[in-house]
């Protein structure tokens, strides 16, 4: 319980410093907000009126207190460039963005496990050199090349997907899975190498461990050894990795929806960045940060069920 | 030095080798304006006996560009990463040596910075700044610091803790000799490793930030670059993004074998 | 090509379907009359941004507005001002009072009837600057908008303001709005146009509904989607497969073989807009007209328009419309000519080596980083050295535009047919488009006196002057104008009503769905 209690505290500070910093990086770099708004009609003394009416000159403390008290009550303001009010944005792309991002999770597990467990069963043999080369080629990739290389082949050649674009699942289900379908394998190959790494490391541990041995002296069956006690162990492991890899994927998907067109979280995050829309840059970067800092959170309590051995102070 | 003698380990040694001699002769052997010399009769040309990995929008060689742009791949990642490791170790040797509450105030900061996905942070940090080389080299540094931070002050920790340290210290060392000759000596080799791998992230990143117009700046060839404006010939040229492309994914391959092979040849521990 | 030649071609392009490109058979059909019904599906090549139709700056997102707004006045194919929701107007002799009588029975998209207070709502809006409106000026010299009855609106100057009426065909200035619907525009905007706004997805599409109760009949079809890919090929990708009726701005490399070997129509004209190559006058060096002069010399504007564009533009020596009584068609682009240039830099004092300067670009327009590219090796030839930076849509705004922090950048513009708002803006030293601080006192003074000289052939002899001087000056090097592009499935009918004389907007009034 004090446990819980501690990581809740633990939530609070961090989130408090991702704010700080998203804000920082926002606010002490160069470029300004008003010139923004104004673009091709600015002159020095509407911009200075303007400044002035943002708040612009207050001191830095003040502007993010600003800030954060709209976080807190829910007014996230509106994008410079859009007129929309970013609350409203941020949801639309959220939602779109997570069903590539589960899909590519699935895609990545259904495919790393089997190849890993594979890999860790033939030890030093030719299938293990086939998979762990599969995997190495897998992480040296860059997913935007992968990208390319699947709109050659599934949208130009074989014609099975669409190309790019989005659908919104709620209205077209079926659709929207065709044009996700692609994203989400670009984004789920370099996360399959790395998962099929770290199973083929945990299993190759696991198997080498006294209650393999003992049960394969039993006589169970091999596949039940391995599938059923050796994989049970090695799950938490990998599941971990794959909570932690959440961070990478929130960083491929603004190349991958940018290649695609896929307009969800990563697309809105470089139109933010590429208008330098500062109020969206900001939300967009706390929105992702705080994805990935909670994702991590609830991987490690999983962990805490899946493995009661681990007890933390 | 036997391990390295193995197939992964040869790959990935003679990968590194020949893209490291590539990085350096291309700019001294290949005169500049070959990759910048542009011939309008002969634009998205395919790979030919002419032009070996074919021709660019603009009738531009691609095997120029592509040597080329070795070197400016190479040398962002490169300084990026000496940026990202000359952050990293003060920080990870003060938190790993002194524990207590520097280590708790630092680690908690370095922890929410590792949840800022490396590539985000790479990118807005050079949108802010504005793209250019110099800023490119800033962004990934800074965005792969918090990473290395971390590995260094495990290490650190590690290290502090070894018998050889507490007879050190029990002798009356003082912490400055300490830190320079008997934890930094011995953290270094999986630093070696962790700075090799980091290096292929660092190739991936900057291609990444090219890609999207926030990198390497044209006339200048580098690989993300040339993908980027690969992008709308994609389907009559695929070559034009082919080549680069296969560039960036046989240095990032080679350094990745390389930087296994390393990490099973100093730093035991781990398989 | 000559210059003979390409004012031939214009004329042809006027006197024709409007288009430089021949009807493809498949248009051709007998008994295709239009069908009512469907649901179009046209992929855009741009995000919509701020849907205010005052407010909104972009060319792409007045693209959509146009078919949800109708302007009081419009042009005709010949760019003459013609009437539409005023059903007439007129001017006094002084030039000072204007009067629009409205069309009977207007709706709007709410179904209220338009009425005189609606526009002087929105004239007053567009005005007042606390709106922000882009198109604020036009109504500079107004001192009164009056309402003696409910279709009647009089407009009152202070001064004679030449310009006016044709600047209220312009994009968005004209456009008439419901009383107190201002707020409401950003998000939900309303008008009088063939097509109500039903929602928007941002960055993925815009829908409109046909509006049945449009003045003019109602649009053949019940929706239109305009979803944004802004992606060129895989735009092209997704006509060739279907799940797209059509397009605007075909990939440049692409349009010949799409329209030489494919079912799809395709449509190209020009201009769409025209580019040039700015010179920042306050830098050092480019005070000096000879340097100018070399840089303009240094370019081979046909092979730029080759390697940039593919071709698919016209080279132009003035930003006049093709069709403009007041274009200037003495003028034709300098060829290349690198040895004088290299004469004319020594001269002034810049032997190879001597001149290093930064060309700002913008990644908002490929085309232009290719062009500089292009560029930098022709420079290189001289001894000069360029390097270029290519900065996004906000920090080239925030640079060269509102800090005129460059030395020479390189920016196109849609075609401002209408010459007081296009050389007043870009070349007078007061000009809102003046990003490049040209202060040239000739070219005030004939700028000023076309404003208030309201006959129509004594205006067009300045404004033929105005563009000499900036020719012989060098201020600008004007490269060319740029084709416009739509392709669509054999399917979609009426193709030739859906640009708009000015090559910018679309509308699809007169659009239907074969079945």
């Amino acid at each position: 319980m004090t446990y819980i209690l501690n990581r809740l505290l633990s939530i609070v500070l961090t989130l408090f410093l991702i704010s700080v910093i998203t804000f920082g990086v926002t606010n002490i770099l160069p470029g300004d907000v008003a010139t923004m708004i104004m673009g091709t009609q600015s002159n020095p003394a509407a911009l200075a009126g303007l400044r002035e009416s943002l708040g612009l000159n207050d001191p830095v403390i003040m502007r993010y207190g600003r800030w954060i008290g709209g976080l807190l009550t829910g007014d996230w303001g509106h994008s410079l460039v859009f007129k929309q009010p970013i609350a409203e944005l941020l949801i639309q792309k959220i939602k779109a963005s997570s069903l590539i991002v589960i899909m590519s999770m699935v895609i990545a597990l259904a495919c790393a496990v089997p190849l890993g467990v594979w890999a860790a069963v033939h030890r030093n043999r030719w299938q293990d050199t086939v998979s762990s080369s599969s995997a190495l080629l897998g992480i040296s990739l860059p997913d935007f090349f992968w990208g390319i290389v699947m709109i050659l082949l599934f949208a130009r050649t074989l014609g099975w997907f669409p190309s790019s674009g989005f659908a919104d699942p709620a209205q077209e289900f079926g659709r929207a899975l065709m044009h996700a379908f692609l994203p989400a394998l670009a984004l789920g190959l370099g996360l399959m190498a790395h998962l099929t790494r770290m199973t083929r490391s945990t299993m190759t541990g696991i198997l080498e461990q006294e209650f393999i041995r003992v049960s394969r002296a039993k006589g169970l069956a091999e596949r039940t050894v391995v599938w059923r006690y050796a994989l049970a162990n090695a799950i938490g492991p990998v599941m971990t990795v794959a909570g932690l890899q959440v961070g990478y994927l929130f960083g491929s998907i603004i190349v991958v929806e940018t290649l695609f067109n896929y307009t969800g979280m990563g697309w809105l995050t470089y139109q933010a960045l590429l208008n330098r829309d500062v109020p969206l840059i900001q939300a967009t970067v706390f929105v992702i940060a705080a994805v990935v800092m909670l994702t991590n959170l609830i991987v490690d309590l999983l962990y805490l069920l899946v493995d009661p051995r681990i007890r933390l102070g | 030095m036997k391990r390295f003698l193995t197939p992964k380990g040869l790959i990935g040694l003679s990968l590194v080798l020949a893209i490291l001699l590539i990085a350096i002769l291309a700019p001294l052997l290949i005169p500049a304006d070959l990759a910048t010399r542009m011939t309008m009769t002969a634009r998205l040309r395919p790979p030919s006996a002419d032009y070996l990995l074919g021709t660019d929008q603009l009738g531009r060689s691609l095997f120029y560009r592509v040597m080329l742009g070795a070197n400016t791949s190479l040398m962002i990642a490169g300084a990026a990463v000496a940026m990202s490791v000359l952050l990293g170790l003060p920080l990870g040797i003060i938190s790993g040596y002194y524990r207590g509450h520097v280590d708790n105030v630092l680690m908690r900061l370095v922890d929410t910075l590792l949840s800022f996905p490396a590539l985000l942070l790479a990118l807005t940090i050079s949108a802010m700044l504005g793209p250019n080389l110099p800023n490119t080299i800033i962004a990934i540094g800074i965005a792969f610091t918090p990473f290395l931070a971390r590995i260094i002050r495990g290490e650190a920790l590690r290290v502090a803790q070894m018998p050889y340290v507490e007879a050190a210290r029990a002798a009356g060392t003082n912490d400055l000799q300490m830190i320079l000759r008997h934890i930094l000596p011995n953290i270094m080799p999986p630093i070696i490793v962790q700075a090799t791998i980091s290096l292929a992230f660092a190739i991936l990143a900057e291609a990444g930030l090219s890609f999207l117009g926030l990198g390497t700046q044209p006339p200048q060839s580098s690989w993300g670059l040339m993908i980027q404006a690969s992008r709308d010939y994609l389907d009559i040229a695929p070559w034009t993004a082919l080549v680069p492309g296969a560039a960036v994914a046989l240095t990032v391959l080679g350094l990745n074998m390389f930087g296994d092979t390393l990490r099973d040849v100093l730093d035991p521990r781990t398989k | 090509m000559k210059r003979r030649d390409f004012l031939k071609s214009t004329a042809a392009v006027i006197g024709g379907a409007g288009f430089l490109g021949t009807l493809h058979p498949a248009t051709l059909t007998a008994q295709d009359a239009p069908k009512r019904g469907g649901t179009l599906i046209w992929g855009h090549s741009e995000t919509t941004q701020n849907l205010d139709i005052h407010q909104t700056g972009t060319a792409s997102t007045l693209r959509v507005l146009q078919n949800v707004h109708a302007p009081i006045v419009t042009v005709d194919q010949n760019l003459k001002v013609i009437p539409n929701l005023a059903e007439k107007y007129e001017q006094s002799d002084d030039g000072l009072t204007y009067t629009f009588r409205l069309r009977p029975g207007v709706k709007f998209h709410n179904g209220k009837t338009m009425t005189s207070a609606d526009v002087k709502y929105s004239f007053e809006r567009c005005k007042n600057p606390a709106t922000g409106a882009v198109n604020f000026e036009v109504f500079n010299n107004v001192a009164a908008i009056e309402t003696p009855d409910d279709l009647t609106v009089v407009v009152k100057m202070s001064k004679v303001n030449a310009p006016f009426l044709s600047r209220l065909a312009e994009n968005g200035a004209g456009a008439i709005m419901p009383e107190g619907s201002g707020e409401a525009q950003a998000n939900t905007p309303i008008g009088a146009g063939p097509f109500k706004f039903v929602r928007r997805e941002f960055g993925h599409e815009v829908e409109l509904q046909r509006f049945d109760d449009y003045w003019d009949g109602p649009a053949y079809l019940e929706r239109v989607i305009a979803r944004e890919v802004t992606e060129p090929t895989v735009r092209l990708t997704g006509l060739r497969t279907g799940e797209l009726h059509m397009i605007n701005d075909i990939p440049a490399d692409r349009i010949e073989e799409i329209k030489s070997n494919s079912k799809l129509q395709v449509r190209t004209w020009f201009p769409l807009n025209w580019d040039f190559v700015n010179f920042n006058h306050e830098f050092e060096p480019f005070k000096d007209k000879r340097v100018r002069l070399a840089f303009d010399l240094l370019i081979d504007k046909e092979q730029l328009l080759q390697g940039a564009l593919w071709g698919q533009g016209k080279l132009t020596a003035t930003p006049s419309y093709p069709t403009s009584t007041s274009r200037n068609a003495a003028l034709s682009n300098r060829p290349q000519d690198i040895q004088k240039a290299k004469a004319l830099l020594a001269e002034a004092g810049y032997g190879p080596g001597k001149l290093k300067v930064v060309f700002k670009t913008t990644t908002n327009y490929p085309y232009h980083i290719e062009a500089a590219q292009i560029m930098v090796e022709w420079f290189r030839e001289a001894g000069v050295q360029m390097t270029i930076e290519q900065l996004t849509w906000s920090d080239w705004l925030s640079q060269v535009w509102t800090n005129k922090d460059f030395q020479v950048s390189m920016m196109n513009f849609f075609t401002l047919w209408e010459p007081d708002f296009l050389y007043y803006s870009e070349w007078h030293s007061t000009g809102a488009f003046n990003y490049r601080k040209i202060k040239d006192p000739v070219l005030d003074e004939l700028l000023e006196k076309a404003r208030v000289t309201t006959d129509p052939a004594a205006r067009d002899d300045i404004y033929k002057q105005v563009q000499q001087r900036i020719f012989d000056e060098v201020h600008d090097v004007i490269l060319w104008f740029r084709n416009g592009s739509i392709g669509a499935q054999p399917s979609v009918g009426g193709i030739d009503t859906i640009v708009h004389p000015n090559g910018s907007n679309l509308n699809f009034h007169k659009v239907w769905l074969r079945a």
